[in-house]
């Protein structure tokens, strides 16, 4: 009897410990029963499956028993892994006294046992002795727990693979996100660098245009000496006290003379330019009858034109005559506009207009002519300096190309605009704004604008100029307690984050002083914060302020806070 | 694991095994019996094995060792109450338990034992 068991399984256990021992000799008396073998046989299989089992698991093994009913047999084969090298002593030995037919086979790991059945046994069915055993030995229990142990412990194994794999795929992500981290870094790095050029390259920027203005002004300034003596001796030379000249020395001299004081016009335009551009004009308003100042650039340009074909006329209604303003510039730029009208128009008229612009408390100052025009390319290269449109008028005409440059410059000192409108050949407009209060008198005594941003202060500074009589700036709340103390203002405007004492707490010590309790106070802030502080009812965005709103705000705030 | 309880009668320990025993078991039961003929002085050890049916050759031996160790601690051991297909798979195996004594119940056990000591718990137990 060799090779594969045939035959129907009543039963399959794992062997593996002692208790298992216990287990086998337990099945193996009731197989025997179950299947007929008599009382002394039942005894005879248990104890031989009793030695089997001892020897099979001496040394730790694990094996596998199966009970099968073969025919005329009970047939119990026990299965052990090949490699478990089991050598049997006295074991199969004794088993085989026991039984009928033992066979123990080595190399295959299995060994053999057979126990013949007599005859007239009770006529059981396999199924019924299936189930007997399988109700009688808790050791299938036992082994599913192990089974489900097992696969526990396969599953886990699993997982471990799993998580294993994971943390690769992690390693690799992190890897990948230290190695995207570094580019960063280094374009970072590229970036701080270019910053730093561009800064380095702006600086030397403004370095050279203040050498350039220094240049101009000391130029200017060392060439007009020596043109004023030139100016002077021709008039030495030509005027009645002098020795009679020949006719055409006259001549040749009064060229002289006239040269030189083009000349001389040009370098004061350049000396102005210069004062203009580092940012030294300070308007100084007072209060100027626009009727007559008018009135003086017309009888003063108007031979210049030396064309009848050009008509300059001035148009000024009755509650623009007048205006709070710095005379000197004003002048400048209307006769710097008016000139260049009456160079550029061969025919037609040249045209000033004024008017109020009550909603922003602007006054407006038209120049329209009728003459070349500019094309629409260089309409933002005129306000370069030096520079002048190519055409044949302007190979006629002299000219430095700082007219409109200057004029626009002087316009922005006093807090204004200066637009250029035009198109060939139909002429040119130029819009000066302002700014004006229609009574006359400041709205508003004293501002303190409480602000960590210079810029921002410098900003709103323009916009009330005109609109209040002073205009004071505090960096943050300490400064602006103290300003107040000194000086208490009419109003406050206020930003809400600044360093040390912010707009808030400022506020609230405000609200605490009996002398700035009344003081209105306007918060101008960023508009991304929602949070104002108690008792705030006006609040400005720091983003898109303009003149008009700030204005009709600060009316708004007075008006309540006289009422 | 169960333990099987070791009963003292006057000179004698009685050992009643009426489960199907487990190896455990049976080493467990060597100690305790060997602690408590020391403990209790002890002349006699009965073991029934009335409720063992299978006896195999490592029970058996541990049964001659049982016997061995009393006899070591001056008392003499008596397995009685053997079942006949017991007796018979021990001779088959090739077992005869040489040097434990036998008794076909307890009372001849204790007869036995009384007969080698000639002690007095004899009528004790009559």
């Amino acid at each position: 009897m060799t090779g594969r068991t045939t035959g129907e399984e009543l039963i399959r256990i794992r062997v593996r410990d002692d208790s298992d021992i216990f287990v086998m000799r337990k099945l193996g008396r009731e197989a025997a029963e179950a299947v007929g073998l008599a009382p002394q046989d039942q005894i005879r299989v248990a104890t031989a499956l009793s030695e089997i089992s001892r020897e099979v698991l001496g040394e730790g093994r694990e094996a596998y028993a199966a009970f099968l009913l073969d025919g005329e047999a009970l047939v119990v084969t026990i299965d052990l892994p090949a490699a478990a090298g089991f050598r049997s002593a006295d074991g199969v030995t004794l088993a085989g006294r026991l039984l009928d037919e033992i066979e123990f086979d080595p190399a295959g790991g299995r060994v053999k046992m057979l126990k013949r059945l007599p005859a007239g046994r009770p006529d059981l069915s396999v199924a019924e002795i299936r189930a007997r055993l399988a109700r009688l030995t808790p050791a299938t229990a036992v082994d599913e727990l192990r089974q489900q142990n097992r696969e526990l412990a396969e599953t886990l194994q699993e997982v471990l693979q799993l998580n294993a794999e994971l943390q690769e795929t992690n390693q690799g992500v992190v890897a990948l996100y230290n190695q995207l981290s570094e580019e960063l870094e280094e374009t970072n790095r590229g970036v701080v660098a270019l910053y730093a050029e561009l800064d380095e390259k702006s600086r030397q920027l403004r370095a050279a245009s203040d050498a350039k203005n220094r240049f101009w002004a000391t130029v200017s300034h060392e060439l007009r000496t020596p043109l004023n003596s030139i100016i002077g001796l021709v008039r030495l030379l030509v005027g009645p006290g002098g020795e009679p000249l020949a006719e055409e020395q006259r001549h040749q001299v009064q060229l002289i003379g006239s040269s030189a004081e083009t000349l001389l016009t040009m370098v004061s335009e350049l000396l102005d330019m210069a004062k203009a551009e580092s940012g030294r004009l300070e308007p100084q308003s007072s209060r100027v009858d626009l009727v007559a100042l008018t009135e003086r650039l017309r009888m003063t340009l108007h031979p210049t034109s030396g064309n009848d074909r050009i008509a300059l006329s001035v148009d000024i209604p009755g509650e623009a005559s007048e205006m709070l303003v710095d005379e000197v510039m004003l002048t400048r730029i209307l006769r710097n506009l008016l000139s260049n009208a009456l160079k550029f128009t061969q025919e037609g008229e040249v045209r000033l207009g004024v008017r109020a612009d009550a909603p922003t408390q602007e006054m407006v100052f038209t120049v329209t002519d009728t003459g070349v025009g500019i094309p629409e390319e260089h309409l933002e290269r005129v306000f370069e300096e030096f520079f002048q449109v190519p055409g044949p008028i302007q190979v006629r005409v002299k000219g430095t190309g700082l007219g409109l440059p200057y004029a626009r410059r002087l316009a922005e000192a006093m807090g204004g605009t200066l637009q250029l409108d035009s198109a060939l050949g139909e002429g040119t407009r130029v819009t000066v704004r302002l700014p004006h209060r229609q009574d006359g008198e400041p709205v508003v005594g004293r501002v303190l604008v409480v602000d960590d941003n210079e810029e921002f202060r410098a900003t709103v500074r323009r916009m009330l100029a005109g609109f209040a009589a002073h205009v004071d700036e505090a960096p943050d709340g300490e400064v602006a307690l103290e300003m107040m103390a000194h000086e208490r203002p009419d109003l406050a405007l206020v930003d809400l984050f600044m360093p040390r004492l912010d707009g808030a707490a400022l506020i609230e010590r405000m609200a605490s002083d009996e002398r700035l309790r009344d003081v209105p106070v306007i918060v101008v802030t960023l508009a991304t914060s929602h949070q104002y502080p108690q008792g705030v009812s006006r609040v400005l965005s720091k983003q898109g302020l303009r003149k008009e709103n700030l204005l009709e705000t600060v009316r708004e705030a007075l008006g309540r806070d006289d009422a | 694991m169960d333990r099987v309880p070791v009963l003292k009668l006057g000179d004698i320990l009685i050992v009643s095994i009426q489960i199907d025993l487990q190896d455990q078991s049976v080493l467990a039961l060597q100690e305790d019996l060997a602690n408590k003929v020391v403990e209790t002085g002890a002349r006699g050890v009965i073991i029934d094995i009335t409720a063992v049916e299978i006896v195999d050759s490592f029970i058996g031996r541990m049964l001659a060792t049982i016997a061995a160790i009393s006899r070591m601690l001056d008392a003499e051991t008596v397995v009685v109450g053997m079942r006949p297909a017991v007796a018979i798979t021990l001779v088959e195996l090739g077992l005869s338990l040489g040097g434990v004594r036998t008794a076909l119940n307890l009372e001849k056990g204790v007869a036995l034992l009384n007969h080698i000591d000639g002690s007095e718990i004899a009528t004790a137990t009559r």
